[in-house]
């Protein structure tokens, strides 16, 4: 190894360092789980070869797995938009001049920084038919349509769970909206209103548009968080009723921590890695990365 | 100068061999479980080192869920702690391959005729699932139980009602009347998958005494009529308001507790270990000296009356790792803690039924404790014939997602019990 060699490569020294820390805690697991998708294993004792079966019981054999995929879906509808929605609408009336700003905001905000086990559980007392918030609330006021099986008819459940999420990171779309609307230029916006552009039309055709690298972000946000849920709705229904709230990391868990699964667990990883990555490929081939918050 | 420095030298190799040489005395046992809860484990580790100072226990007790995670880590890395808490049939065969027969430990504690001093049950079900040919036993029994039902007695006196129902038609009648008061006819916490296998399992063991035991074993078929009926009834005890409205999305542990305690259920399903309750630090009245609750037997839903035996079997056994440098004394530990001061300072706590035949609580707050002490461990522990858990695990997550998809009307009790077949025949 010539003198020249390590001058011309040194490079090659400067990554090094990254790259094995890549290698070792990114690809390597990744190879790890794909292998071990190949086997059935109970994660202890001896593994069987099976080839692809996990994953095509997993496509063809699989309830569990279709309502993960399906709930999935609908969490990424049923949050990212409204939780934008609604977190436009709160920041723009809170940089009006509304006396108390800073305390809304900080109201607002407050459910983003508490911690989805604390919420889990603080939800399941308010959701219970029985002894629970709402419905207590129900009986003392006589709004009998309060009691409900939030979390416990399958049929709502999910929409149940997708409620706290969207009321627990609204507060996060306001911030970033708030920030996003103060950083507007004020002038664009005065020469708006003396063109006789309305409240309407300058939301419209000038604040949303101009808004563009805030949406971004938070959709990017928003399909990370729909990818990484699990604590909210292990604690809040541990995927349950039978199923009926299931994502794909509350599945992975359940297949591989108790029914000891873990080759079939593995199976599910690779399909989320893969969804995480197509996600990933669309947002920056399609939506453009270089308009996100900070650029 | 030279001579002094030499001497200290000396001095301080002499002190770090004779501390190298007591340090090899001390023992240091790793237990992990989820039971007992880490108060009373500390109060057993106490009582254990009264006459064993040379052996210190480090304990990490977590709940059951993170328990099997952390076992399933554990042995996956071969690292096993010294110690570690087990339930019989599907759990122990799991980690089978990682533990070490106990028998020699038990003769060698207890002689030859060890087993005569365990309740039959304890030792039945210790070998649950081995293997055909395998008489090993994994892991010794600790704690034992039944699983029952509870009422709450100022509820009943309350509503004048007299005593526990024995038959569906008086369990209907009362739940219809406690529903109209706003109370929970019969609490339960049906997220939790082990809740709903316990009342399916009292309930196909009214209908068709030991039969599921067979259907495991592929000796009959789980699509039978028996357990169809039993499925049948589950769902019948959603639809006729016998469990609270929503009792799918609440658990057991804490939320239908924290109901139960605060005086808001009529009846609920748990088990001996109920009794632990009047040991908790300040416990709420009804939990103190365990005084407003009576437990009694699974209403009978047949018309040809209650079964005489009840479910039951081993709450708590412990095993010891294969890998473990100190097998004498984590023996030692083991067979304090099932009948020694360990056993003692647990038995104290109520925290539920001793496996070994004689224990008693050297305390009891009141005549009435005692009696539901004595009524669990002289009259009903002795009649348990059938266990409470099932030894093949896939059989048994099945039949907790069948009951889920039944109660929520996802499934017919036919198809819930084609789950079943199906994880059966899947496994053998």
């Amino acid at each position: 190894m010539s003198r020249k060699w390590l001058i011309d490569n040194q490079g090659l020294f400067f990554m090094a360092p990254a790259m094995i820390l890549f290698v070792v805690f990114v690809l390597y697991p990744i190879f790890y789980i794909f292998n071990a998708s190949m086997y059935d294993w109970d994660g202890i004792n001896e593994a069987i070869y099976v080839g692809v079966q996990n994953y095509i019981e997993m496509f063809t054999d699989d309830r569990a797995f279709a309502l993960s995929i399906r709930n999935s879906i609908y969490w990424t509808l049923l949050t990212i938009f409204p939780q934008m929605i609604l977190g436009f609408i709160l920041a723009y009336i809170l940089t009006s001049n509304i006396p108390f700003q800073n305390v809304f905001r900080i109201i607002f905000f407050m459910p983003a920084i508490v911690s989805p086990v604390v919420l889990g559980i603080i939800w399941q007392r308010i959701y219970a038919p029985f002894g629970g918030l709402l419905a207590d609330l129900g009986r003392e006021i006589g709004a009998m349509f309060l009691i409900q099986p939030y979390i416990a008819d399958p049929k709502i459940a999910i929409f149940s769970t997708i409620f706290v999420n969207v009321w627990q990171w609204t507060g996060f779309s306001m911030l970033m909206y708030v920030a996003g609307l103060q950083g507007l230029s004020q002038e664009v916006l005065s020469a708006a209103e003396v063109d006789g552009a309305g409240t309407r039309q300058r939301i419209q055709f000038i604040i949303l548009p101009m808004l563009r690298h805030v949406h971004l972000t938070l959709i990017l946000l928003g399909v990370i968080g729909t990818l990484q849920t699990f604590a909210l709705v292990f604690m809040l229904t541990k995927g349950g009723p039978n199923h009926a709230t299931e994502m794909l990391p509350t599945y992975i868990f359940q297949k591989a921590f108790t029914l000891q699964s873990m080759g079939y667990a593995s199976a599910v990883a690779v399909v989320l890695l893969v969804i995480a990555l197509s996600a990933s490929i669309f947002q920056v081939r399609v939506l453009g990365s270089r308009f996100t918050i900070g650029n | 100068m030279y001579k002094k420095f030499l001497l200290v030298i000396c001095l301080l190799l002499i002190l770090t061999m004779s501390v190298s040489v007591f340090a090899q005395d001390q023992v240091t046992i790793r237990f992990r479980s989820w039971s007992p809860v880490i108060n009373t484990t500390l109060a057993m580790i106490e009582a254990f080192n009264e006459d064993n100072p040379n052996i210190t226990i480090e304990p990490d007790i977590t709940n059951y869920p993170e328990y099997l995670v952390d076992l399933q880590t554990m042995a996956s890395a071969d690292a096993l702690p010294d110690l570690v808490g087990l339930q019989p049939g599907a759990l122990t065969q799991q980690y089978r391959e990682h533990l070490m027969p106990m028998q020699d430990c038990a003769v060698a504690t207890w002689g030859e005729d060890w087993q005569d001093q365990f309740y039959p049950i304890g030792i039945e079900q210790a070998r649950l699932g081995n293997p055909e040919g395998d008489d090993n036993i994994y892991g010794l029994p600790v704690l034992t139980h039944t699983i029952n039902m509870w009422y709450t007695v100022p509820v009943f006196e309350e509503a004048g009602v007299e005593g526990p129902p024995t038959t569906y038609d008086e369990l209907k009648e009362l739940a219809d009347m406690f529903n109209s008061m706003g109370v929970a006819p019969v609490m339960i916490g049906a997220t939790d998958g082990w809740i709903r296998r316990d009342i399916y399992m009292q309930l196909i063991h009214n209908i068709a005494p030991g039969l599921i035991y067979e259907a495991e074993d592929g000796n009959a078929s789980f699509t039978e009529e028996p357990f169809v009926e039993a499925m049948t009834w589950w769902k019948r005890f959603f639809d006729d308001g016998i469990f609270q409205i929503g009792a799918l999305g609440m658990t057991h542990y804490p939320a239908a507790v924290e109901q139960i305690q605060g005086g808001r259920a009529a009846m609920f399903p748990m088990g001996a270990w109920w009794q632990q309750q009047a040991a908790n630090p300040n416990p709420p009245p009804l939990d103190q000296n365990i005084q407003g609750y009576a437990p009694f037997l699974f209403p009978d839903v047949t018309g040809e009356g209650q079964p005489t035996d009840l479910l039951g079997g081993i709450d708590v056994m412990m095993g010891v790792s294969r890998n473990t440098a100190h097998p004498e004394e984590a023996c030692k530990v083991i067979t304090d803690w099932i009948s020694g001061a360990g056993a003692q300072a647990l038995i104290n706590t109520y925290n539920d039924l001793p496996a070994y035949i004689g224990l008693e609580p050297e305390y009891f707050g009141s005549e009435r404790q005692k009696g539901i002490w004595e009524l669990f461990t002289k009259e009903w522990l002795p009649t348990v014939k059938y266990a409470r858990e099932l030894k093949n695990s896939d059989v048994k997550q099945a039949l907790e997602n069948a009951l889920a998809g039944v109660a929520a009307g996802e499934m017919t009790p036919a198809e819930g019990m084609q789950l079943l077949e199906d994880a059966r025949d899947a496994s053998m």
